[in-house]
């Protein structure tokens, strides 16, 4: 079912020996993963094993220290941060960081102005992912003014709108109500449906599991498990990773929203 | 030639003295700004005319037979209180709106307090009667004037009182935490509103106890404070936003600069080597040179 | 837009009439004032209101045009010529000053526009060809082609002439790639390069468009004052006056530099001249007061109050209490 990672397909993403020091703390030590193209490929591990920094050094949101991200083939580390969303990777913050004092579809359309430099289509553009996003009746609502679920899927709709072919979700589920997710986990299988590659770090297994091809785990910065998700959380070395972190087991043990 | 070369010395060593003790000065002047902005996230672009009513209230103090030096605690009580009111009941109204408003809520006093002292006291330069200290001392080939020697010692001993009272007192302790985590700060039992209040109030002080010390070589006038401040905005730039040590190393360093750039360059080009200072060091480290990102 | 263009509208046609009806040359004299602050406030608004790199340096762009005008016109050249070459020469200002400090967050940015205007001012004061410490009067001459005139009339025509074009800009600035742009960055620049956005080019983009502005505003106001000194157009105290402006009025609005500039001309102005106040102070304390005052009451200026008033009237905000400012 999941033979996108064999050696025949060419990983759209090609992550290795990722590392970033911060002084003397050693955030990422050596990560390795890599997302097919069209795949939604799942990156989990313990609080603090280094998710959302290799999301930055994948973006070109923080300069990694050393190791290479391929994009395409294309050697991206260190790159300019607008640059590699101009590549075509878009992302999404674990702590949401929307436009404040812009509306709905002012965002968006900011976003689409990247490929639509057109005020007029951009515009347009915006509609339609709005639309797409189940944010279309919200269009004329501060960012500020929206409760959580909303302002992440105003992320997930504002890094749509730039087109990208590669999609870095960061927690979009984190802090919804089950209904909730059950409409982000929709809104997932239509951005899957429409071709568009996923790496997402999230907590709640449960959601992961059914949609995910392939899993990454990483913990202590580095990759301990690569493979299915059913397999993930048989594996002894992923199991010890969180059992080092009794909170994140019972996350795990509970699937906890 | 080895004449004009030990002058030179001489010349070189007198300005370093002199540069030092200017620097000490806007250290004191720069510590209450930075302590504010540390602690609050407010740069008081007013903190020069807090000053300059501290000076005004010296030459009160002096008129009605309290010289400067017995004039400072007072001086530095009152501003303290004056703080602590401007804090209460317009400064954390400013907290609750948007970043700028912090900016020009604070301009908007600065022009308020200019046009007070304006109206009240006129523009002429005024100076406390018979001030004391008006001799010269001569250490080695050096020779500095007394007030100016004591304004740098008694800015000294006052920057050093606040850097211990910040560092080793349990209200200096909330004051950091504050400064490192407000929302933590709170959840752990500290009253923001107080440790705000309390240190806008103290920065003030820090500018009483400036302004009595000024007024032994100065005159007063409305815009007196606000030349004094422009330097400790660089200072506290330069030292990094809220960072008292950077502000302590930041105003020896511009007070040298600044005392050189008159002599070497011409005394109306002073600034010149302090802003291109800044720059070169802001572009090399944004966030200064003790701050923090 | 359309009322936008119809309020802009308004105002040039009763501001030409006043122009030809008017005869008081005090009241002229404010409303060239008013016009050229609008004018001067709109375009720190560009950079420090749209994109929020707050500027306390924004009149050496000023003098660039006045400087221009002053040379221009003692070198015998057309003072028309003042305006492409003060708009070139502050333009390019903008863009090697900027391309270092615009990278520079908050205060660290205001500061370094204070350090390179303060720069700018003493080098000007060493320059003879720039006139020194004393400044340019400039010869008296008379009609178009001079760019000066016996009377204030026509140079309130220009300044209105100017001050609907900048209008204008703006309104297009608004419905602009750029104009979204520059929001998206003073909002949120992580946010905005994770969309793609370079925030160096757009902000030089609004930069040097800025200080084109008020360069052309620095060669009108060489024209009406016949006097370029580096206190009158470059000194930080005028900066700091055009900051005011700006953030009085509201800033990132289309109306707000113009509603800055209105209070600043009518009340600071206006009042000193009814109770003459001028050096005694009570127009500072009244400017002062009435800063003071919208900065705790009302913080987004006047015309972002009366937007957010509208916004919320429509609905369309739904903005919590106390949800102001914060992300």
């Amino acid at each position: 079912m999941n033979a996108a990672t064999s050696s025949g397909t060419a990983a759209l993403l090609e992550v290795r020996g990722l590392s970033k020091r911060f002084g003397s703390l050693r955030a990422l030590d050596g990560v390795d993963l890599d997302v097919a193209e069209g795949s939604l490929t799942g990156l989990i591990g313990p609080n603090g094993a280094g998710k959302s920094t290799a999301f930055s050094c994948i973006a070109g949101a923080d300069k990694p220290t050393a190791g290479s991200v391929r994009f395409r083939g294309r050697e991206i580390a260190g790159l300019a941060y607008h640059r590699v969303a101009a590549l075509g990777i878009g992302r999404t913050y674990q702590i949401v960081q929307t436009f404040a004092d812009m509306t709905v579809l002012e965002a968006v359309t900011t976003a689409a102005l990247l490929r639509h430099p057109h005020l007029r289509d951009a515009v347009a553009y915006a509609q339609d992912v709005l639309a797409f996003a189940g944010l279309a009746d919200k269009r004329y609502r501060l960012g500020r003014a929206l409760t959580i679920a909303d302002k992440k899927r105003l992320e997930v709709a504002r890094a749509l709108a730039t087109d990208p072919s590669l999609l870095l979700l960061d927690e979009v589920m984190a802090g919804l109500t089950p209904s909730e997710c059950h409409d982000a986990v929709g809104l997932l299988r239509r951005i899957i449906a429409r071709g568009i590659t996923v790496l997402m770090v999230e907590h709640v297994m449960e959601v992961l599991m059914p949609i995910a091809d392939h899993i990454v785990v990483i913990a202590a910065g580095k990759t301990i498990f690569t493979g299915a998700a059913s397999e993930a959380v048989r594996d002894p070395r992923v199991i010890e990773a969180y059992l080092g972190s009794p909170l994140e087991h019972r996350e795990i043990a509970e699937h906890k929203p | 030639m080895a004449d004009a070369g030990v002058e030179a010395l001489t010349t070189f060593e007198q300005l370093l003295a002199g540069g030092l003790l200017a620097g000490l000065v806007f250290a004191l002047v720069a510590v209450g700004l930075t302590l504010v902005y540390g602690v609050m996230d407010v740069v008081n672009f007013a903190h020069g005319e807090f000053l300059m009513l501290a000076m005004y209230a010296t030459l009160g103090l002096a008129l009605v037979g309290i010289g400067p030096l017995v004039g400072l605690p007072l001086v530095a009580i009152a501003l303290f209180l004056f703080g602590v009111v401007i804090y209460r009941v317009f400064i954390r109204r400013l907290l609750a709106g948007p970043p700028e408003a912090t900016v020009f809520g604070t301009f908007g006093l600065l022009v308020l307090l200019q046009g007070l002292a304006q109206s009240l006291f006129t523009g002429d330069f005024q100076s406390v009667p018979h001030p004391p200290f008006q001799g010269t001392l001569r250490l080695g080939a050096v020779a500095l004037s007394q007030a100016t020697l004591v304004e740098g010692i008694g800015a000294l001993v006052l920057t050093g009182a606040l850097f211990a009272f910040v560092e080793y007192t349990e209200t200096g302790r909330a004051m950091r935490a504050v400064a490192e985590d407000r929302v933590a700060a709170t959840l752990m039992g500290i009253d923001v509103q107080r440790v705000n209040a309390l240190a806008f109030g103290i920065g003030a002080a820090c500018v009483g106890a400036a302004g009595a010390l000024l007024m032994l070589s100065f005159p007063v006038f409305p815009t007196a404070g606000a030349s004094f401040a422009l330097t400790a905005f660089v200072v506290v730039a330069l030292g990094g936003f809220g960072s008292i040590q950077g502000a302590l190393v930041a105003a020896l360093l511009v007070g040298m600069l600044e005392v050189l750039g008159g002599y070497y360059l011409a005394p109306e080009l002073k600034m010149v080597p302090v802003y291109v200072a800044y720059l070169a060091i802001v572009l090399l480290r944004p966030q200064g040179l003790l701050g923090r990102r | 837009m359309r009322w936008h263009l119809l309020a802009l509208g308004a105002i040039v046609v009763l501001g030409a009439a006043a122009a030809f009806g008017l005869r008081d040359a005090v009241t002229l004299d404010l409303f060239f004032t008013l016009l050229l602050y609008a004018v001067l406030g709109q375009s720190w608004n560009w950079i420090s209101g749209y994109a929020g790199n707050i500027s306390f340096g924004h009149a050496i762009f000023f003098g660039c045009g006045a400087y221009a005008s002053a040379l221009c016109v003692t070198h015998g050249l057309s003072p028309w010529l003042a305006i492409p070459a003060g708009a070139l020469v502050a333009a390019l200002l903008a863009l090697v000053t900027g391309f270092p400090t615009l990278a520079l967050r908050g205060h660290y940015f205001s500061i370094a526009t204070i350090a390179v205007a303060a720069l700018v001012d003493a080098f000007v004061r060493t320059q003879p060809w720039l006139g020194r410490a004393n400044g340019f009067e400039l010869p008296i001459q008379s009609g178009w082609a001079a760019l000066q005139f016996p009377d204030k009339g026509p140079y309130v025509l220009l300044a209105l002439a100017l001050f609907a074009i900048v209008q204008l800009a703006t309104i297009a600035l608004e419905r602009s790639r750029l104009g979204y742009y520059l929001r998206a960055l003073r909002a949120n620049h992580a946010a905005a390069a994770s969309v793609g956005i370079d925030e160096r080019r757009w902000k030089l983009i609004a930069f040097a468009w800025s200080a084109t502005m008020a360069a052309a505003a620095g060669v009108l106001y060489a024209q009406y004052t016949l006097f370029v000194d580096p206190p009158s157009t470059i000194a930080l105290a005028i900066s700091i006056d055009i900051a005011l402006i700006g953030v009085v009025g509201g800033i990132g609005t289309l109306w707000g530099p113009a509603a800055g500039a209105l209070v600043y001309v009518v009340l600071a102005k206006g009042v000193a001249l009814r109770i003459g106040g001028t050096g005694k102070g009570y127009d500072l304390v009244i400017y002062g007061a009435i800063i003071c005052l919208i900065a705790a009451w009302k913080p987004h200026g006047i015309v972002g109050t009366v937007v957010d008033a509208l916004r919320r009237r429509r609905g369309a905000a739904d903005i919590p209490p106390g949800a102001t400012g914060t992300a």
